[in-house]
């Protein structure tokens, strides 16, 4: 290929993605960023149950932002990636609009490609905003409990290098790289469930059945990790065959494994997560993403209208 | 002397549904071919369900033909490419109602590669010639069906095609919005731009076909130069200019000397389109 052919293809994608975002937006879809608001300011006042002693106090309030604020994040990132890739495709063809742009001198992989891109821009930004409120909270929140505990500490004569412990730990619950490293796992999980659906909706003929479907599979796909060792401890006794392992390889293909991305736990309790764990997120995303893609495309070509 | 390459060909066409539970066989286009010359007007006309859409969906590549094929200025119309020449209007459009008639047009614009200043002039051209200039802000969900129709139209036209192919152009719109298509499809006439185009209303295809085809339950069953197709073949025109009357008495005399010859008339011998359409179909039918 080209690079003006690549171009030309690059173009032909941005177009569509671009079309897909502003009709997303124009959709106002962005109203849930304002529930997200109301989770993130009423995360502030949920009481936990604290069994630590008073000189932690304060802190749990960091933990529960953080808690609240990645699991509504997972949740309205899955809803609008499913819901967006299911709506978006048959609505085209049940308007003959697609009939339009296919009549154009556009690729149906670059179609596809488009339409998908313009719903991950879309988490993406949603995400985005949602860290961006986030990580303000969490900062000011932070800063509040950390102020307060540092003077308890020095009140009660603690040594310097305890209130420094003190100080590292309080840091460590409130906004760090880890914690970007779990918005980002939100966002990787996103674009797998995306384009699985987008898988669905080239072959089904309803959003209701792409949405059901999409969120079996997103449930199901947390256990499939699970699933996939029990199978192979009760056919084979043990996973070191080649047999078994090819098995296990080909499962792990057609389902995504949704609890590799499921990182949020650590995070939330403070836990630091290692670039190379970023990055092995990244691969994997990309490979369910581009896999998905794919295979949509594999359908599609075929698909006649 | 370089040959002329056919805008559009399609040869022996034949495509098969099957029918979503019993898997039935269907056949929707059996054995069509149709040639259409650079610069001409062809009406495709047929009754609901005789496969006049899926030809032109098989042309545009959105359904694989069962066999035959098709191309467009010999390009294999199941290429990409080949739609750089085309630009399609099907029936009924309803565009992405959350943009405005502009947005639409640079929307398409940008998936044939145009952008810039060539883009933002052919835009104002565009809604120029479709009358939809005061409209060009407005969200395409306030549009009528006339104004739908027309740009859609537009967007067919924004990459400046050599084809035209419309499906049904005036379905569902006024009188009036109907003669404004049937204008803008002169103007392509007349700017050289190929029209294929499929409609029910057989008084407009005649009025701006150069070509017909009758397609009923999949088949041609009729196709040729529309001025041939409503010629009645067992009689004959004389069309003279500054022909005294004693000369037509003259020829009238003449011709009653010739048994078996008959002065039916004198005018113009013709057949409508939509009788010639009912026969055709009709009698098809009887045969079946």
């Amino acid at each position: 290929m080209s690079i003006q052919q690549m171009t030309s293809h690059l173009s032909r994608v941005g177009v569509i993605m671009h079309h897909s975002f502003t009709q997303l937006v124009r959709m106002k879809v962005f109203y849930f960023l304002a529930f997200f608001a109301v989770i993130l300011i009423a995360s502030n006042f949920f009481n936990l149950p604290q069994h630590e002693g008073p000189e932690v106090a304060g802190a749990h309030v960091l933990t529960s932002i953080k808690s609240w604020s990645l699991g509504a994040m997972t949740l309205f990132s899955v809803v609008l990636s499913i819901v967006a890739t299911a709506l978006l495709l048959p609505k085209d063809v049940e308007d003959r609009t697609l009939y339009t742009i296919l009549a154009k001198p556009v690729p149906r992989i670059d179609y596809l490609a488009g339409k998908l891109l313009g719903v991950m821009s879309l988490v993406f930004v949603s995400l985005l905003i949602m860290d961006v409120l986030m990580v303000a909270i969490l900062q000011l929140r932070m800063n509040l409990v950390l102020d307060t505990q540092v003077a308890l500490a020095v009140a009660s004569g603690w040594p310097a290098a305890d209130v420094e412990n003190l100080k590292k730990e309080i840091i460590s619950q409130g906004p760090t790289l880890s914690l970007q490293g779990a918005v980002f796992a939100v966002f990787l999980r996103s674009m797998v469930i995306a384009s699985f659906a987008l898988m669905i909706s080239t072959f089904s003929t309803s959003t209701l059945f792409t949405t059901i479907v999409s969120f079996l599979i997103y449930f199901i796909g947390h256990f499939q990790a699970d699933a996939r060792m029990i199978y192979m401890n009760q056919a084979f006794g043990s996973d070191d065959g080649w047999l078994s392992q090819s098995i296990g390889l080909l499962v792990a293909l057609v389902l995504p494994d949704f609890q590799i991305f499921n990182v949020i736990d650590a995070v939330v309790q403070g836990k630091l997560m290692p670039l190379a764990v970023m990055a092995e997120l990244a691969g994997m995303g990309l490979f369910y993403f581009g896999f998905y893609l794919f295979a949509s495309w594999f359908i599609f070509a075929e698909k006649e209208f | 002397m370089s040959e002329v390459v056919p805008a559009v060909e399609i040869c022996h066409l034949v495509k098969d549904f099957r029918t979503s539970f019993k898997r039935e066989l269907l056949r929707a286009v059996d054995d069509v071919s149709i040639r259409i010359m650079p610069g001409e007007v062809y009406g495709l006309i047929g009754p609901n369900g005789s496969g006049k859409s899926t030809t032109m969906k098989a042309l545009l590549g959105l359904v694989a033909p069962t066999s035959g094929r098709c191309s467009i200025f010999g390009k294999d119309s199941l290429q990409v490419d080949s739609r750089n020449e085309v630009g399609f209007l099907p029936e009924n459009p309803y565009f992405y109602k959350h943009l405005s008639g502009e947005e639409t047009l640079r929307f398409y614009g940008k998936l044939c590669g145009l952008g810039g200043t060539k883009l933002r002039d052919r835009i104002g051209e565009l809604l120029e010639l479709v009358d939809l200039v005061g409209a060009r802000h407005r969200r395409i969900g306030g549009y009528s069906k006339g104004m739908l129709q027309r740009i859609g139209l537009a967007q067919a036209l924004i990459q400046q095609p050599r084809l035209v192919i419309l499906d049904e152009p005036t379905a569902g719109v006024d009188p009036l919005g109907s003669r404004q298509i049937r204008d803008l499809i002169f103007k392509l006439k007349e700017q050289g731009i190929t029209v294929f185009l499929c409609s029910h209303l057989l008084e407009q295809v005649q009025e701006v076909c150069d070509h017909v085809g009758i397609i009923f339950r999949g088949r041609m069953v009729k196709e040729g130069r529309l001025e041939d197709l409503i010629a009645i073949e067992d009689q004959t025109e004389l069309v003279l200019r500054n022909a005294s009357p004693g000369l037509i008495a003259e020829i009238e005399a003449l011709i009653g000397k010739n048994a078996g010859v008959e002065l039916v008339r004198s005018g113009k011998p013709r057949t409508t389109l939509e009788r010639l359409f009912l026969r055709e179909t009709h009698g098809e039918e009887k045969t079946r």
